[in-house]
């Protein structure tokens, strides 16, 4: 899913000082899940935001409205008229969901709540990590499902590099050494003689390098 | 100081308090507003109702919990600080300051007095950082 986290109160203040009549729009897929713009935070920021507005005298009239996708247009027509009798959206969707919002209201002001973060999964309570940098050409089939781009701070397609202590990477000492991580799920797997094989420079060119990204499937166009 | 009543919201873990004792308590409180509000545990207080006490006018929100590995649902009182500590950040943040909000634990030996003795400490604080 991807991961967001909520931008500072005196942050969004900033962003939405020019408006009184403020809707504060929930997106209830990847930011439900990861707690940071679902129904239940948007409650939580508009509190806040009615707190500060109070104290600093902005005189915000806050609406809240959560509907199940910001980034697609059958879910976005749900919040139409919400958005119309508002001055301006603050929204609680990823990067996608708040352009996609301003793609289709060309004359309202749309600001994002959140920063997205990255592609990620739970991997405890309260805690998101990062597991995919959607680089376009996966090679997770070589290492035996993990990530060496996303979880090796060295992104070393032929590791280990030789710095991890006790099975932690040398650079994120809170992290576990991907390569070692690789080793042992090869290992379980009886695949370990993929680590005899060098592996050639990484082809970057699917990744964000040559700028936005497009997939058009010919199939789905009529 | 303007000795201005405060109104204050006290939610409190059924399992800590006795409603009895507490209404005859909170009735000793002076001026102040005290409303009282009955959890099942204090680990069920979340965000938004502690948030929404201060929105609608609360000057200090008190979470009353049991003793520390005394919680009848584990870990109940232990979530409870976890989030008054994120409201008291967020209202930090709001621009209200730190301090509105804090927890109680039930001290075993001294019981109800000593929960009522720490508000008022509270209060003290909450009347000195706004000038009330």
């Amino acid at each position: 899913m991807i991961v967001a986290e909520r931008k500072s109160i005196p942050d969004l203040v900033e962003i939405l000082q020019d408006h009184k009549k403020i809707l504060v729009l929930g997106c209830g897929t990847c930011v439900t899940v990861c707690l940071a713009g679902g129904e239940r935070e948007v409650s939580i920021i508009s509190s806040a935001l009615r707190i500060a507005s109070n104290i600093h005298g902005l005189d915000f009239e806050i609406e809240e409205l959560t509907i199940e996708r910001q980034c697609d247009n059958v879910f976005i027509e749900e919040a139409t008229d919400a958005i119309n009798r508002n001055d301006a959206v603050l929204s609680l969707g990823c990067g996608a969901g708040v352009q996609a919002l301003a793609e289709r209201y060309a004359k309202k002001p749309i600001y994002a709540g959140l920063d997205t973060a990255f592609i990620g999964i739970l991997e405890d309570r309260g805690i998101w990590a990062e597991k995919c940098a959607a680089c376009g050409a996966c090679v997770l089939h070589q290492y035996g499902g993990i990530c060496p781009i996303t979880r090796c701070a060295k992104q070393m397609l032929n590791g280990p590099c030789g710095g991890s202590r006790e099975d932690r990477c040398e650079v994120r000492p809170d992290r576990p050494c991907a390569w070692q991580l690789i080793y042992h799920r090869l290992k379980g797997i009886g695949q370990l003689e993929r680590l005899t094989e060098i592996a050639p420079p990484k082809n970057w060119e699917p990744g964000h390098g040559g700028g936005c990204r497009v997939i058009v499937r010919e199939d789905h166009r009529i | 100081m303007t000795n201005k009543p405060l109104n204050i919201v006290l939610f409190y873990c059924a399992n800590a308090l006795d409603a009895a004792a507490l209404r005859k308590n909170a009735g000793e409180t002076g001026a102040d507003d005290i409303k009282t509000v009955s959890l099942p545990c204090s680990g069920k207080v979340n965000l938004l109702y502690l948030l929404k006490a201060v929105e609608k006018g609360a000057d200090g929100v008190v979470v009353i919990t049991c003793h520390h590995g005394d919680c009848k649902f584990l870990e109940g009182n232990l979530r409870a600080q976890k989030r008054v500590e994120a409201v008291d950040a967020l209202l930090f943040e709001s621009g209200l300051g730190r301090g509105h909000i804090r927890v109680i634990q039930k001290n075993t030996e001294n019981g109800v007095k000593h929960i009522f003795e720490e508000i008022e400490n509270f209060k003290n604080q909450i009347r000195v950082s706004s000038g009330r």
